[in-house]
């Protein structure tokens, strides 16, 4: 079919195009290079009265609701004039905030709360999403002294606090009580991975399961669980700014890791989640987060022991990650509901609602002055990680202020765990990749 | 010279047929037009606001360096482009995307074929067999991605205690990236042959028994009457199927976010996408840029299937 472009054609498609560019241009992003929010010292609640409602968004982490929902209850038994909406709004952290991320650029139903994860507050800090909680810290009295101090400084950055933690966990060494009877080992947790590496082999001949230890699903979290590995062989993904995962010491450690699958063949890496692995006696140990704990206890039919996360070659101790959640206010929000927010967030991380929420799901209460006695006496094991928070290691930069980090993290991983893929090449293959990120999304963003 | 060249052949017939055009703008014609504007605008208004104008949006943000999430971002042309097919990761993303197509397309129109054969015999239970092959195509592909990876499932899977029972150890489906992709394919085929299936199985059905029955006498056997007559009559049915399940393959979502989020090995086209933007990168602009690819390759491939493989298609 011919078509005819003469001049009024021409001046018809020339005028689609143009409305059609218009048309593009009315949404999305400003690209007149200015940001949208506001500096963070502007913000100034003086005056400002609590909105009569807001939406608190939530994953329920470590099967939350319940809990989550009669802290809120209590709440709004004690302010009855701020109505908090709990909303599910993805069933992981990554679904969270695809929801958080999207409602940003459409610019609309925003919460007053979001849950953020160790790996997204800092994306959320840069974009400009999420508000300094300085300023409402000191006006509603925060006790932020009480709050545990490495769990608080987490969120610290340019000299403000972004977030306060809430469903903060750290990865646990779960092992199977029974199974480490019957192979005469003792009822602990190894000391290092080299002390469990001589266990393995007994385990495997006692216990009937697959696997003597089973190493998280890469699909999760492998970047953070891997750290201890890292650490432990004085490796890291990366020291501040410098990407040194393909080091010497690193290498070593993920090369120790492929060996415990490919050569001795004890370990094996887990399709879904380690922790329901273990609990359906597939391994005899595997190490998954604090959050797990308690589904673990309901779930497993054995006796179940958990321990501090073991060392390596290099360190000892000091070679656990802390990892989870916590609570940030956005910036796209009304002040009032900011400020009903705040009300709430202070609130939910009371010592008593701490301890509440700690019982209910096992992770770690977030204030230091939480009664834990109860919640000790029915769950002992939750002592663990708490004794275990002394010895944690603040995260690696490449993991948590690194877009998509984590993602390639977990690609390495899978080639070095599932198709024995060459360490060293492995790893020098992500630290292009990790400086490819830092210098393209991160490296303009940061306040020098 | 512009004017002669588009204007001078049909000129003559235009000036007098425009008189009688404007006289039919009178009267019934008139009415029945508005009432095709009636019924057709609304369609059209939806069709504008939620596909045309995202995709037009979605070119223009192709065009940006944007963080999803950003109020904030810098025009860069066509940089998202040159960055997707200069990436280590193009490569593997398009051949992902090659082999999931084919293997995907070819595998339910071959397996479709066969089965609406089956159904097509007058046995006792077809009605039965028809209605379970179509049923998994109307399902959820986020139900069947579930349970197909229980299936699957290494370590507890129907699968694996299946090959325990004759002494093997499962496959690794979910962890191995080529693996992963193997098993997305399988379930893909096994949740879309029943469409391929009842299709074909139309078609064979309106197949011309004369035909059949001269062949049969003049002793054609089963496979030469499949072969000669009812393999090119059913060209249409398959020209039809190329391209609805092609584009349906292209586009293939649910099943792959469900049953490998990372994409590790499954990440075709339209999936790199999704992980690029609203998974771990945020990378927005990038994304769209490997949107309008496929949407490229898309329009390239349909503009082809109906130029040249519609030539080849017998209609009676």
């Amino acid at each position: 079919m011919a078509m005819n472009l003469d001049r009024r054609n021409f001046l018809g498609l020339a005028g689609l195009g143009v409305g059609a560019a218009a048309l593009a241009a009315c949404g999305g992003p400003s690209t007149s290079g200015s940001v949208a929010s506001s500096s963070p010292s502007d913000i100034d609640f003086t005056g400002v009265k609590p909105a009569g409602s807001f939406d608190f968004w939530t994953s329920h982490p470590g099967q939350s609701q319940a809990v989550e929902q009669s802290i809120i209850d209590k709440f709004q038994a004690k302010f009855p004039d701020i109505k908090v909406n709990l909303v599910t709004a993805g069933a992981n952290y990554e679904e969270i905030a695809q929801k958080f991320q999207t409602s940003q650029a459409a610019k609309s139903a925003l919460p007053g709360l979001v849950v953020l994860s160790d790996v997204w507050w800092f994306r959320y800090y840069t974009n400009g999403n999420i508000i300094p909680l300085d300023g409402l810290i000191k006006q509603l009295d925060v006790k932020i002294d009480d709050f545990q101090k490495s769990l608080v400084a987490d969120y610290q950055y340019a000299n403000k606090q972004w977030a306060l933690p809430y469903g903060r966990s750290t990865p646990l060494f779960y092992y199977n009580k029974d199974h480490f009877k019957a192979a005469g080992l003792p009822d602990r947790a190894p000391k290092t991975w080299q002390e469990f590496a001589d266990w393995a082999p007994k385990l495997q001949a006692s216990s009937g399961a697959k696997y003597a230890y089973i190493y998280p699903a890469l699909a999760g979290y492998a970047g953070w669980t891997l750290q201890n590995n890292l650490w432990g062989w004085g490796g890291s993904w990366s020291n501040g700014w410098t990407f040194n995962c393909d080091s010497t010491e690193s290498v070593a450690a993920l090369q120790w890791a492929q060996d415990s699958i490919y050569k001795d063949k004890w370990a094996g890496v887990s399709s879904k989640n380690a922790a329901d692995d273990f609990a359906a006696g597939i391994t005899s140990t595997t190490i998954s987060s604090t959050g797990d704990l308690l589904g673990v206890l309901k779930s497993a039919k054995f006796n179940v022991g958990v321990g501090f996360m073991p060392g390596g070659p290099k360190a000892e101790t000091n070679v656990c990650p802390t990892g989870g959640a916590g609570l940030g206010i956005p910036s796209g929000v009304s002040k009032e509901v900011q400020l009903a927010a705040a009300t709430f967030l202070k609130f939910m991380t009371e010592p008593e609602n701490t301890a509440a929420f700690s019982a209910a799901t096992g992770y770690m209460p977030t204030r230091v002055s939480a009664d834990m006695t109860a919640v000790l006496a029915k769950t002992p094991q939750i002592k663990t990680a708490m004794d275990q928070l002394a010895v944690t290691k603040v995260q690696d930069n490449a993991r948590v202020f690194l877009p998509g980090a984590d993602q390639e993290m977990a690609k390495a991983a899978a080639k070095i765990l599932t198709q024995q893929g060459d360490v060293k090449a492995t790893m020098t293959d992500l630290k292009a990749t990790l400086d490819g990120i830092y210098t393209k999304d991160v490296k303009p963003k940061l306040k020098s | 010279m512009t004017r002669q060249l588009t204007g001078s052949p049909a000129a003559p017939a235009q000036a007098v047929q425009a008189p009688q055009r404007r006289g039919r703008w009178s009267g019934r014609t008139r009415r029945d037009f508005f009432v095709f504007l009636a019924l057709a605008l609304p369609n059209l208004a939806l069709i504008a606001v939620f596909t045309y104008l995202p995709l037009v949006n979605n070119m223009y943000y192709s065009t940006l360096d944007w963080t999803l999430g950003s109020t904030s971002a810098t025009v860069v042309g066509f940089d998202n482009y040159i960055n997707f097919f200069t990436s280590s990761d193009a490569p593997q993303v398009l051949g992902t995307t090659v082999i999931f197509t084919v293997v995907t397309v070819g595998g339910s129109m071959v397996l479709g074929l066969l089965v609406a054969l089956a159904l097509n015999a007058k046995v006792r239970g077809t009605t039965f067999a028809r209605s379970a092959v179509f049923a998994p195509y109307v399902l959820s592909g986020v139900g069947v991605g579930l349970v197909w990876l229980f299936i699957f499932d290494p370590g507890y899977g129907v699968l694996s205690w299946l090959l325990r029972g004759i002494g093997q150890q499962s496959p690794q489906w979910i962890n191995d990236p080529q693996l992963s992709l193997v098993m997305v394919i399988i379930v893909y085929v096994w949740k879309n042959l029943g469409y391929c299936a009842v299709v074909y199985l139309a078609g064979l059905q309106s197949l011309p028994k004369d035909v059949m029955e001269a062949a049969s006498l003049d002793g054609a056997n089963g496979f030469r009457r499949f072969m000669s007559i009812s393999v090119p009559l059913l060209s249409p049915t398959t020209f039809f199927l190329l391209i609805t399940t092609m584009i349906s393959s292209l586009q293939a979502f649910d099943l792959i976010r469900i049953m490998t989020p990372l994409g590790n090995g499954t990440s075709t086209l339209i999936y790199e996408a999704y992980l690029q933007a609203f998974g771990a990168y945020n990378r927005a602009g990038y994304s769209a840029a490997i949107s309008v690819v496929l949407f490229a390759i898309l329009l390239i491939i349909t503009v082809l299937q109906l130029r040249f493989v519609e030539r080849k298609v017998h209609y009676s």
